[in-house]
């Protein structure tokens, strides 16, 4: 059939089984938005307040479902808009498909009203990305950046595409997508030589991340951890992908993980990496990180091997094949004098927190009081900085999917919208996102979105007037010396919250907290909870930038 | 161990795949001596050579980085001892003076031939390893070397191997 080019995309995302996107519409996406309004009754569009919201939004679709996100933006600012969403998603393999116009094939390298050049601007920060100058090239660039974005390690593409291409006509034949199958590059060989490594293993750990998630490797990682009766640490992006009431989970890993993973890796004999990357707030210090350990790296993307730490056995393949490969070929072991050597450690892994206080909610105590409140399957989604590590640490995640944070850019701003876009998704799920009073006010516009939408998001602000992570790097090495991070700003978020049609509630301190939270959960509506805590409260245990947990810092004033 | 490594890259001939390879120099860290794009000979590629500096666990990262590109087919190491490499360097010698007959004793001996004469200087051509340009490069600086411009290797495996087969 003959198609112009906004048809063609709204065809194309039907393809791909799209039936929600997040965007914000303007002049070189009017074609793109005019068929929109035609495929309304077909695909959802959510309508952000800001470019940056809808990227994230995407994400957090994306993270909460497994499948692509999809958001759309006009040329020139709404483009650059989307960048950090797309940065966010890219550091963290999220898929994403951005569609971005831009100005006429004529205008393009003239310096137009509202043309940049997005795909120079996001080279490094996607997978690859497109600039679809003819109408007939348009459906297989879609397909091809579907497949792009949802193939091997997942990650964001963008498509350009000018506005006379939005509108040409042309001759379109829908074609259903092939099933996306991620090859198995290691040979069984190999997967028999990391089995002697694990058989002959007396104290190994694995060391698990967000692969395992984007993979949905969950259960493979489980039948094997159990197989070989192997402890399991997960970095803050691996959060879900193994329950954490199980008795070999033994928290998260690195910079502020607990006493007892930081003394695993130290002593362990063997690290079976799964979909991790030895990042630096997991790996502070390279050389010495499992310094007497061989190390197993299963991964789908090659260029993860001997990235940051040189890999003893590198398997390659999806996380399903690999971890199913290995467990085949490992025997069952018991490892109990190892586990409890562990325990015996986490003894040592104290909480520290400020004094009680009748003006002051304990982080902790808030995140306890939300577990309480929430099912296993329900979503947390946060900002960046101390309430981020808190809620890792604190949160007890039992299910894959459930847990939305930007890990590898730490994106401030990044939580509002990705809590949209997990709300959107997950209609049947309670969505809370913690973020800080920081994180929050950067992109709290969205505010606008989740009323207009009424997503009923619980918005925990544990608001200590105070930019807390950066404070913390303050007191500790550049001798308190509070640069730009006391703002003491006077903001009433309850009151903003109602300015935006939205509840807004205060918790004031840790007695308060239980049944506050109950009336916001009750609510079934979007609400906004600003929660007092102490400037002073810190974020504990910390190992320090390019240390070991032996320069583990674990009291501060 | 750090050392001279000669790459072959098959790239898909679209706008924009020079910057796509050039940028992870950069953005990697990684080390180059050059590089050269040109026709690959076969429809629709483009083949690039790229000299580089590094141990072996940093060719295999480069190798490993540049193949997450999409528009990159192959990239492979052309071992030095099974494949076949060259540059073309062109060099204006200045001939101001007596030293016409060394030059030419010393451009002689590494198969350089004018391709211009100037009221003062001479124009070489030469090819070959790029030692052996460095050592000719080295040889003719005494003399006063004007100005010259290397082209960067270019390079093919060995007998009848091909990189779009390996």
């Amino acid at each position: 059939m003959m198609l112009n080019g906004s048809e063609i995309i709204a065809e194309c995302l039907l393809e791909q089984g799209v039936d929600t996107v997040f965007g914000y519409p303007g002049g070189a996406v009017l074609n793109i938005y005019d068929a929109l309004y035609k495929y309304s009754d077909k695909i959802t569009h959510i309508l952000s307040s800001h470019e940056q919201g809808a990227s994230h939004a995407a994400d957090g679709y994306a993270r909460t479902t497994g499948k692509c996100g999809v958001v759309i933006a006009t040329s020139g600012p709404g483009a650059t808009n989307l960048v950090t969403g797309i940065a966010t998603a890219y550091m963290d393999s999220i898929p994403l498909v951005a569609i971005t116009g831009n100005v006429t094939n004529d205008l393009l390298a003239r310096d137009s009203f509202q043309e940049v050049d997005i795909c120079g601007i996001t080279m490094p920060v996607t997978k690859h990305n497109f600039i679809v100058k003819d109408v007939h090239d348009l459906a297989n660039v879609i397909r091809k950046a579907f497949k792009i974005a949802m193939s091997g390690r997942k990650g964001p593409v963008l498509i350009d595409i000018p506005k006379d291409v939005t509108g040409a006509v042309c001759e379109y034949t829908p074609i259903q997508p092939e099933e996306i199958t991620n090859p198995l590059l290691s040979p069984q060989a190999d997967f028999e030589e990391a089995a002697k490594a694990v058989n002959a293993a007396k104290r190994p750990m694995i060391y698990m991340g967000g692969g395992v998630v984007s993979a949905d490797a969950g259960e493979q990682l489980l039948a094997f951890a159990e197989k070989i009766d192997c402890p399991v640490a997960t970095s803050v992006m691996g959060l879900g992908g193994f329950p954490e009431s199980h008795r070999l989970f033994i928290g998260t890993i690195g910079m502020h993980g607990g006493y007892e993973t930081g003394k695993a890796t130290d002593n362990c004999d063997l690290i079976i990496t799964v979909g991790a990357r030895f990042s630096d707030r997991v790996a502070g210090d390279r050389e010495k990180f499992g310094k007497d350990a061989a190390i197993i790296q299963l991964d789908i993307d090659k260029a993860e091997i001997n990235k940051n730490v040189k890999i003893n056995y590198p398997l390659i393949g999806d996380l399903k094949d690999t971890l199913a490969a290995l467990t085949a070929a490992s025997d069952k072991a018991d490892h109990s004098d190892w586990i409890d050597q562990l325990t015996e450690w986490s003894k040592n892994s104290k909480i520290c927190q400020t004094p009680d206080s009748d003006s002051y909610a304990h982080p902790y105590c808030l995140i306890d009081e939300v577990r309480s409140l929430t099912s296993d399957e329900d979503i947390i989604v946060t900002d960046v900085g101390q309430h981020q590590m808190w809620v890792s640490q604190k949160y007890r995640f039992e299910k894959p999917r459930t847990w939305c944070t930007s890990g590898g850019l730490g994106t401030m701003g990044y939580g509002l919208g990705a809590a949209i876009g997990a709300a959107v998704a997950n209609p049947d799920k309670r969505v809370v996102l913690f973020t800080g009073d920081g994180s929050f006010h950067m992109n709290l516009n969205e505010l606008a979105t989740v009323r207009s939408y009424d997503l009923p998001i619980v918005i925990v602000v544990m608001n200590n007037t105070v930019l807390g992570m950066v404070r913390q790097w303050q007191k500790l090495f550049y001798g308190r010396r509070f640069s730009q991070t006391d703002p003491h700003r006077k903001t009433d978020f309850a009151a903003l919250a109602e300015a935006f049609g939205v509840k807004g509630m205060r918790i004031h301190n840790d007695a308060e907290a239980g049944s506050i939270l109950k009336e916001a959960f009750a609510l079934d509506e979007p609400v906004v909870i600003d929660c007092r805590i102490s400037p002073d409260e810190n974020v504990l245990p910390m190992i320090p930038p390019g240390k070991t947990v032996d320069d583990m810092i674990t009291e501060m004033e | 161990m750090q050392n001279k490594q000669i790459i072959g890259l098959l790239v898909h001939n679209h706008p924009g795949v020079l910057l796509r390879v050039t940028s992870l120099f950069t953005r990697r860290g990684f080390n180059i001596d050059s590089l050269t794009v040109s026709p690959a000979g076969i429809d629709g590629y483009s083949r690039m050579t790229i000299r580089m500096n590094g141990d072996d666990r940093e060719v295999e990262q480069f190798i490993n980085q540049m193949l997450k590109i999409v528009d990159v087919k192959k990239a492979e190491v052309l071992p030095e001892d099974s494949s076949v490499a060259s540059e073309l360097i062109l060099v204006k010698i200045s001939s101001a003076g007596d030293t016409q007959n060394d030059i030419l004793a010393v451009t002689s001996a590494y198969h350089a031939s004018i391709v211009n004469i100037g009221a003062s200087s001479l124009t070489f051509r030469a090819s070959g390893s790029p030692a052996q340009i460095d050592k000719l490069i080295g040889e003719l600086a005494p003399y006063g070397i004007m100005e010259m411009a290397r082209t960067g290797i270019a390079a093919l495996d060995g007998g009848d191997i091909c990189l779009s087969d390996r």
